[in-house]
């Protein structure tokens, strides 16, 4: 039992140093998965023609080059930053609300920007930044009207924010039944390729829109990382430690709704990261904020890649929605972490 | 000498119901104070007050002759600590980094603890005779042992005074005791104010410099224990009867239901 948890655990308390070499290994093997990732898929890619292709040398033939940087970089660039903001915004959420079931999207930003999503498909605006907008401005709605509600005496109490979350959830669910019962075939395929998380229509713009986001994001809520790890430990137990917990809160839950609104509304609802990662995450590095949060992070980028890159591999030249994987591989995994350790939610 | 915390005329409502109401309480530096009373009498509402979590309806709240309003949670946390009766860990922290977190105001930005945070934590830890507990995690503890560890918590935090609510209450007798004399030693090695919530009316007697006894959220009495701990003040208070006298090993007041 001591063995067990005490696991992951290093002597002492954690460095600044110990978060960095842990962060560049993760780097490293984020870099792998992407290289691989770009040379996987129906189109073969051999490594002499990476290697022209990297050094920049001529030979490499022009669909060779157009499939690996106009279609394969811009998706699994956006797969990335999914991945990271999924499974950071999981973390968040679950220490804000002290719930080993939360994720990213418990407080209704799924559902928000599904209803946004799926409205803009209804009305035709499935061309350029259409459902993009239409989502993202739905997870703004969600998001408002969560907080709004949640904004009870005493600041924001987590129970009431997450009761509000899920009758929001509830309720967009019911509309989005409904335009789904009435839809014409072509639309419906938009719209249920959208609910299970679909990375194919990835462009460069969205990357450059999304990276700068979610990179600020992630400094900002880093911030908090302390106020996370006393917060864990019981609201009232942070205020006597002298945690501004209110500002905190009011800041995390926005940050991680915004980042995870803004890739959502891109790639659609892909579920199991930001529950999975966080909690491999915790069993192997412990529950340090300060290290779990870049731990994560760059573990949802490395897991979201790969399962995209199955997800457009398996049943070539078809494609199957990213999320479909990753709730086939999440699923399973987390019944197994379920009975291994019971209902206990004690990190390391 | 100057006031470490001063209530005056504080008064604080749950709703309609007056939980405290006109509450007149001074501690003084180097002073351990005990806070009795029955079950819903206010006491922890009191030590709530004391730390700024909640702000009083009436009256007002001093820390070191300033406003407890004017102050941010760190600035509060900087000067005063809190041990709560019980505490329930969701993550497996280890006894060390439990302690640490009281450094947390005192950390720069980057948040990640130095030698000074290190060399204070472990003093603390000393101080409160867990040092051998350093790697154990808290979830796995003994009560005892836990409380100490929220005590060095408190220590590290490096505060003027300690707020202590009920933190014997899940302790056997040489816990309970362990825990009072500690107290006791902190506020004569470190000059520290403590003010403890607590049912052990013999140990608070015996302990505590000052006694503020609690009624249905105003003072009934306040004093040195032996004037306040009388058998007509206890059996109004409390509302049971019993008898007052003096401990033969101890002289400490002794109070014995009937």
């Amino acid at each position: 039992m001591r063995k067990a948890v005490n696991k992951g655990r290093q002597q002492g308390p954690l460095t600044a140093s110990r978060v960095l070499k842990i962060c560049l290994a993760l780097s490293a093997l984020l870099i792998v998965t992407v290289v691989f990732s770009l040379m996987t898929g129906t189109a073969k890619v051999t490594w002499s023609q990476w290697w022209t292709l990297f050094t920049g040398n001529a030979g490499v033939s022009d669909p060779t080059r157009l499939v690996i940087l106009r279609i394969r970089l811009p998706r699994v660039m956006l797969a990335g930053l999914s991945g990271f903001s999924l499974s950071l915004g999981g973390v968040v959420f679950q220490a804000l609300l002290r719930n080993p079931l939360a994720d990213p999207f418990i407080l209704g930003v799924s559902s928000g920007s599904a209803f946004g999503a799926v409205l803009g498909i209804m009305l035709g605006l499935s061309f350029g930044l259409g459902i993009p907008v239409m989502a993202f401005g739905g997870a703004l709605l969600t998001m408002y009207i969560v907080l709004i509600l949640g904004r009870k005496r005493m600041g924001m109490e987590s129970s009431t924010i997450l009761l509000s979350g899920v009758i929001i959830n509830a309720f967009f669910t019911a509309i989005i039944m409904f335009f789904i019962t009435t839809a014409t075939d072509d639309r419906l395929h938009t719209m249920l390729f959208w609910l299970y998380g679909d990375l194919s229509q990835s462009n460069f713009a969205e990357s450059a829109l999304t990276g700068p986001a979610v990179l600020a994001g992630f400094v900002v809520l880093y911030c908090f990382a302390t106020h996370l790890n006393l917060m864990t430990a019981g609201e009232e137990e942070a205020l006597h430690l002298g945690v501004d917990v209110r500002k905190a809160k009011l800041v995390c839950f926005l940050v991680v709704s915004l980042i995870v609104g803004l890739v959502v509304a891109f790639s659609g609802l892909i579920g199991f990261v930001g529950l999975v990662i966080p909690h491999m995450a915790r069993m192997a590095f412990g529950s340090d904020h300060r290290l779990l949060m870049p731990v994560s992070a760059l573990g949802g980028a490395i897991f979201l890649i790969a399962a995209d890159t199955v997800a457009r591999t398996v049943i070539s030249p078809s494609e199957l929605p990213v999320g479909v994987i990753t709730a086939f591989l999440g699923a399973p995994f987390f019944i197994y972490l379920l009975r291994k350790r019971g209902s206990r939610w004690t990190g390391s | 000498m100057d006031r470490i915390l001063s209530l005056k005329g504080v008064g604080f409502r749950f709703g309609p119901e007056w939980a405290l109401r006109d509450i007149s309480v001074d501690v003084a530096p180097g002073e351990l104070v005990g806070v009795l009373g029955p079950n819903g009498s206010g006491k922890s509402t009191l030590l709530k007050v004391a730390d700024g979590i909640l702000q009083p309806h009436e009256g007002e709240a001093f820390l070191k002759e300033r406003s407890l309003g004017d102050y941010t949670r760190a600035d509060v946390a900087r000067e005063v600590a809190m041990v709560p009766q019980e505490n329930h860990f969701r993550f497996a922290f280890s006894s060390l980094e439990v302690v640490l977190m009281g450094r947390f105001v005192h950390m720069g930005l980057f948040q990640f603890e130095g030698e000074q945070d290190m060399a204070v934590a472990l003093d603390a830890m000393e101080a409160t005779r867990c040092n051998e507990l350093t790697e154990r995690p808290i979830d796995e503890l003994s009560g005892g042992e836990k409380q100490r560890v929220m005590l060095a918590r408190a220590l590290a935090q490096e505060p003027k005074l300690i707020l202590l609510d009920e933190p014997t209450s899940f302790l056997d007798l040489r816990f309970k005791k362990e825990i009072f004399e500690l107290l006791s030693s902190l506020k004569k090695e470190r000059g520290l104010s403590l003010m403890i919530v607590s049912h052990d009316i013999d140990l608070s007697a015996r302990y505590c410099d000052r006694i503020i006894l609690l009624d249905r959220g105003s003072v009934y009495a306040e004093g040195r224990p032996e004037e306040v701990l009388t058998a007509q003040n206890v059996e109004a208070v409390y509302r049971c009867p019993v008898t007052v006298d003096k401990n033969p090993a101890t002289g400490s007041t002794r109070v014995s239901i009937i």
